[in-house]
């Protein structure tokens, strides 16, 4: 949908399998079992914009985010970052990392409990860009600036801070090196409804003022569909559904993606949409999946073709991606 | 329809080494039979302290109720003693938990945890205290005499028993009870598990079901099939449901009415549908634009500013003044009382004030 020039970030038929190991023996492997956690995914984030990946817990998104950011070597396929394929020979990860940055769900176990914010936040300054420390004061502070503390809380430990501060402070430190991508792995959902609001607008933002691009990972629809321009919705390891968020909300062809969306509650008692869902069953074992389309026990639309042929994804309206062999009924 | 539980004035309080923490404030709520109430709020306002405090789970070391009243069907069950309220929990007021893994346990199959259930409840109705000693008991009479290594307990449970077991298996909408009785819950997932918790609460065939944010821990599809189901339960068998959540969009869903709690107080408490077309509370307000819907480019968000007020710190007006966009002098000065402005909608607010 984007061509290579613009996009900051593109995946490459991206593959991540995890061995199961026999016992608690760590060198033996059993040949042919994996969970296929990522399965061939190919997705581009362009430059300036919000990809969001949705997906319920256990579809591979966080997986996809680490195995993006190089946090575990993928099994196949390519990972390109700014034109460059890193996933092949010597890369010099301090480079990488200064313009790529990650943040967590849990603001908790991402701040070191034992350093003051301020130098958690200079940490990255010192390593990456290797600043001295002059600089690296004052970069910290425009930093709490930006995501809205005073200078104050540099000195402060993160156990003196509430949930949504430290959140704060994890995105203060990504921002520090003027990244160019940010990977934002839920961040969130251990949030309060208004904090959450906060930090989304912050968010919003950042992206505006630094031209970020991000990859967002969530499970929260809303959050998802709000943030987001490109949307891509997970299932079972596989990419099911890309698209422009605005077609993918409102004109779903994957039958998860139509489930998921009216599973979603909507905050009006008027339009009780969660009352209405009939999907069934729940998300298959990564490790057995059912033969096919990994979707074909719980969809409605399923016929002999899906529990014989996997669908592979298809551009079925310009840049509106479906895995789906019947992506034309299910409107 | 007639008032089922009602709390009155209740006001909780945990004490830790240096401080003592306000969890709920002169809350009063009233539940009525068949209704399915929704209390509402973000961390730390009081509402699973709430739901504990009826169905007497406070932790004893820590919390102690200061004032007020819990009566539920005409019994006050605050004044109630520690073998006496073992009679309401469980078989009158029954709970589920938002861990559901952490609420069976992972040594029993399911079959046994549901039939435990039953048993007790059996016994009660008998009339007489059923401990873990008859449990045992129970089960040895029941099955071949002799130790085996691998217990298949469905020789020792009676066949009606284990029919019966299925049925409630069937009533919360799983589809193979009989293999599922044969697990142990860390075999389950999560939907499931929590299913089979709800099966252990319904077996108590409890008039009024606790469920403290029963669908949190449960993915999106998941959580769906979770709601309908509690929201059929409630015509089924006829219980009244007190759902805590933190998720507006959940309550708004499947709830009769809801109660918006702050800091410990109740701020809202209106019919569902009057409270989202109308929401008069500014912290209802805020909790309401707080929650993403639609794209950036179109609305936009607006948070509440600041942050959750310290409870430790006891506070002489309005707890949510500091954060209000609509505060005035007497906010700081005076606490709001609850005023109903229209039928079933109470506001604790000086906007409202007459």
């Amino acid at each position: 949908m984007t061509n290579e020039a613009e996009a900051v970030l593109r995946t490459q038929d991206l593959k991540k399998y995890f061995p199961i190991r026999k016992g608690l023996n760590p060198f033996s492997r059993t040949e042919d079992k994996f969970v296929r956690a990522v399965d061939g995914v190919s997705i581009s984030v362009p430059e300036g914009r919000t990809v969001a990946v949705v997906g319920e817990s256990g579809c591979g998104k966080t997986t996809l985010a680490r195995t993006v950011a190089l946090m575990t070597p993928p099994t196949s396929g390519q990972v390109y970052f700014d034109g460059k394929e890193i996933t092949k020979g010597r890369i010099e990860r301090a480079e990488l990392y200064r313009h790529m940055q990650m943040v967590f769900q849990d603001p908790e176990s991402s701040l070191d409990p034992r350093m003051k914010v301020g130098a958690s936040i200079g940490e990255p300054l010192e390593g990456l860009m290797r600043w001295n420390r002059d600089v690296i004061r004052d970069a910290v502070k425009r930093s709490l600036t930006a995501v809205g503390l005073s200078d104050e809380f540099a000195s402060r430990l993160p156990g003196q801070l509430s949930g949504g501060q430290k959140q704060r402070v994890a995105i203060a430190r990504a921002i520090s090196t003027q990244p160019k991508l940010i990977i934002l792995d839920e961040p969130t959902s251990a949030l309060d409804a208004s904090v959450q609001a906060q930090i989304l607008r912050l968010l919003i933002e950042l992206q505006k003022e630094f031209k970020l691009s991000y990859m967002l990972i969530t499970h929260n629809i809303a959050v998802a569909q709000y943030m987001s321009d490109v949307m891509a919705v997970m299932y079972a390891g596989y990419l099911v559904e890309y698209g422009p968020t605005r077609t993918v909300i409102t004109k779903p062809r994957h039958p998860y993606t139509i489930a998921l969306i009216k599973s979603a509650p909507i905050p009006d008692p008027e339009r009780r949409n969660l009352l209405q869902v009939e999907i069934k069953g729940e998300v298959p074992s990564a490790i057995n999946p059912p033969p096919g389309c990994r979707f074909n026990p719980r969809c409605p639309y399923a016929e002999e073709t899906c529990t014989k042929e996997n669908p592979s994804l298809r551009e079925i309206a310009p840049g509106h991606f479906v895995a789906c062999h019947f992506a034309e009924k299910t409107e | 329809m007639d008032t089922l539980l009602s709390i009155e004035d209740l006001t909780v309080v945990y004490d830790t080494a240096f401080r003592r923490v306000t969890a709920v404030d002169n809350v009063s709520v009233d539940l009525k039979r068949d209704e399915f109430l929704a209390v509402v709020g973000e961390s730390g306002c009081g509402k699973s302290t709430l739901g504990l405090t009826v169905i007497g789970l406070l932790p004893k070391n820590t919390a102690q109720v200061t004032a007020g009243a819990v009566r539920y069907k005409d019994t006050d069950l605050l004044k109630l003693d520690r073998g006496k309220i073992r009679d309401y929990r469980g078989t009158e007021i029954a709970m589920i938990f938002q861990e559901p893994l952490t609420s069976l346990s992972p040594v029993y199959r399911v079959e046994e945890q549901i039939a435990e259930a039953i048993l007790v409840r059996e016994a009660r109705k008998a009339g007489h205290l059923f401990t873990g000693k008859v449990m045992q008991e129970t089960y040895r009479t029941n099955s071949a005499p002799g130790p085996s290594r691998f217990p298949k307990l469905h020789g020792r449970i009676s066949l009606n028993l284990r029919n019966e077991i299925i049925e409630y298996l069937k009533l919360v909408r799983i589809a193979d009870p009989e293999q599922v009785l044969d697990r142990y819950p860390f075999e389950l997932s999560g939907g499931m598990t929590q299913r089979v918790m709800i099966a252990m609460a319904l077996s108590q065939e409890p008039a009024l079901l606790i469920a403290d944010e029963p669908t949190t821990a449960l993915d999106v599809t998941t959580q769906a099939q979770v709601l309908k189901l509690m929201k059929e339960l409630i015509k089924k068998v006829r219980t009244s449901i007190l759902l805590v959540t933190h998720d507006l969009a959940v309550a708004s869903q499947v709830a009769d009415r809801v109660i918006v709690m702050y800091a410990g107080e109740i701020a809202e408490d209106a019919d569902v549908h009057s409270l989202f077309s109308k929401p008069l509370h500014p912290y209802t307000h805020g909790l309401l634009s707080c929650v993403p819907s639609g794209y950036k480019d179109e609305n936009e968000l607006h948070p509440i500013a600041g942050t959750l007020p310290d409870l430790s710190v006891q506070s002489v007006g309005c707890k949510f003044a500091p954060r209000c966009p609509r505060v005035m002098k007497s906010c700081h000065v005076q606490r709001p009382q609850a005023v109903t402005t229209e039928k079933d909608h109470r506001v604790s607010c000086f906007l409202y004030d007459k």
